[in-house]
């Protein structure tokens, strides 16, 4: 079962980095948008051991507001970076501010 | 000066070797030595996956801008999509090599949204339709900027975007491999599929470029501007 579906706000968690993670620093504490289901794969933490039976999790296309990601952005508004994330570093979006 | 009879710059760093340099050496000896595979194999392999080029790449373009239900089928599904212009994302390895994955999407252009392909993590690359990156590519000054300005290192490749064109950036920091899917430009009505894989060049198919009827990366920029 997906947590998150197509269309969900989700923030990725600002989670320990200790270990092999492939989760960008530019996106982690950040808020986007689920446009996408990728399969179920074997995730990063796992993987970097060579732990083929290690933990799979779905995982999604996060879009995110290149004004979301960082200050003073100079390109527009429309801008955006889309990359994927494992179920288990995204949460659902915070409450967010009234911009 | 004392360069009479030395009309070459110096090579710099060419004595430099990195760790993962020195770790591919070792085990790629080792294996020979067991007799996993010769030296010749690898010779092989390398100067296969060496020369695969962007064409692969071309010919899904030029044939989803002939073949709408093609192009149905190519944003539906990169991967077995590329084995109908004979590109198995399996072969020869079973895990995708020369490509680390065999999850390949295609990212369509459309007048209001322009994609482009970046690893920011590493050098992410979709090699069995476009081949061997460009060294840019692999740079941390490309990976780190075009996740960060992309409007500015699409400029300074010479591509302004005007506004209300999405710049819509793909960073491949998992499985997924990605190609930009590029809009077909005017001038090219009633062009044959060769033709039109013709126009479309590596850059094109990693978004810093936009495909022109007048252009192809198999003639030599002075002679094209004369």
């Amino acid at each position: 079962m997906r947590r998150f579906q197509i269309g969900d706000r989700v923030s990725v968690r600002d989670a320990t980095t200790l270990f092999h993670h492939r989760t960008q620093s530019y996106v982690r504490g950040r808020t986007g948008l689920v446009v996408e289901h990728r399969p179920e794969w074997l995730i990063p933490e796992d993987e970097a051991w060579q732990r083929d039976d290690g933990r799979v999790e779905p995982f999604y296309v996060v879009r995110f507001r290149q004004v979301d990601l960082w200050p003073n952005y100079t390109g527009l508004e429309s801008d955006t970076v889309e990359t994927e994330v494992a179920e288990g570093w995204l949460v659902p979006a915070a409450e967010e501010t009234t911009s | 000066m004392s360069d009479d009879h030395d009309h070459h710059a110096p090579i710099e760093g060419g004595d430099e070797i990195s760790e993962f340099d020195v770790l591919e050496t070792a085990i790629r000896e080792l294996a020979i030595e067991k007799g996993l595979f010769s030296a010749e194999d690898h010779r092989r392999f390398m100067e296969w996956a060496e020369g695969i080029g962007p064409h692969g790449g071309s010919r899904l373009v030029a044939r989803a801008w002939l073949d709408p239900h093609f192009k149905q089928r190519l944003l539906a599904d990169g991967t077995e999509t590329s084995k109908e212009i004979g590109i198995d994302w399996l072969d020869p390895t079973g895990t995708g090599t020369p490509s680390d994955f065999t999850y390949f999407y295609v990212l369509e252009n459309t007048p209001a949204v322009h994609n482009v392909i970046v690893c920011t993590l590493c050098s992410c690359y979709p090699r069995p339709v476009l081949g061997q990156a460009p060294e840019w590519y692999k740079t941390p000054h490309y990976r780190r900027r075009v996740v960060r300005w992309p409007r500015e290192v699409l400029a300074e490749f010479g591509l302004h975007l005007p506004p209300g064109v999405e710049v819509r950036v793909h960073d491949s920091n998992q499985k997924s491999r990605f190609m930009v899917l590029p809009m077909r430009p005017a001038g090219t009505e009633g062009w044959s599929e060769d033709q039109l894989a013709a126009i479309v060049t590596r850059d094109t198919m990693i978004g810093v470029a936009v495909p022109r009827a007048d252009w192809n990366a198999d003639r030599a920029p002075t002679e094209v501007r004369s």
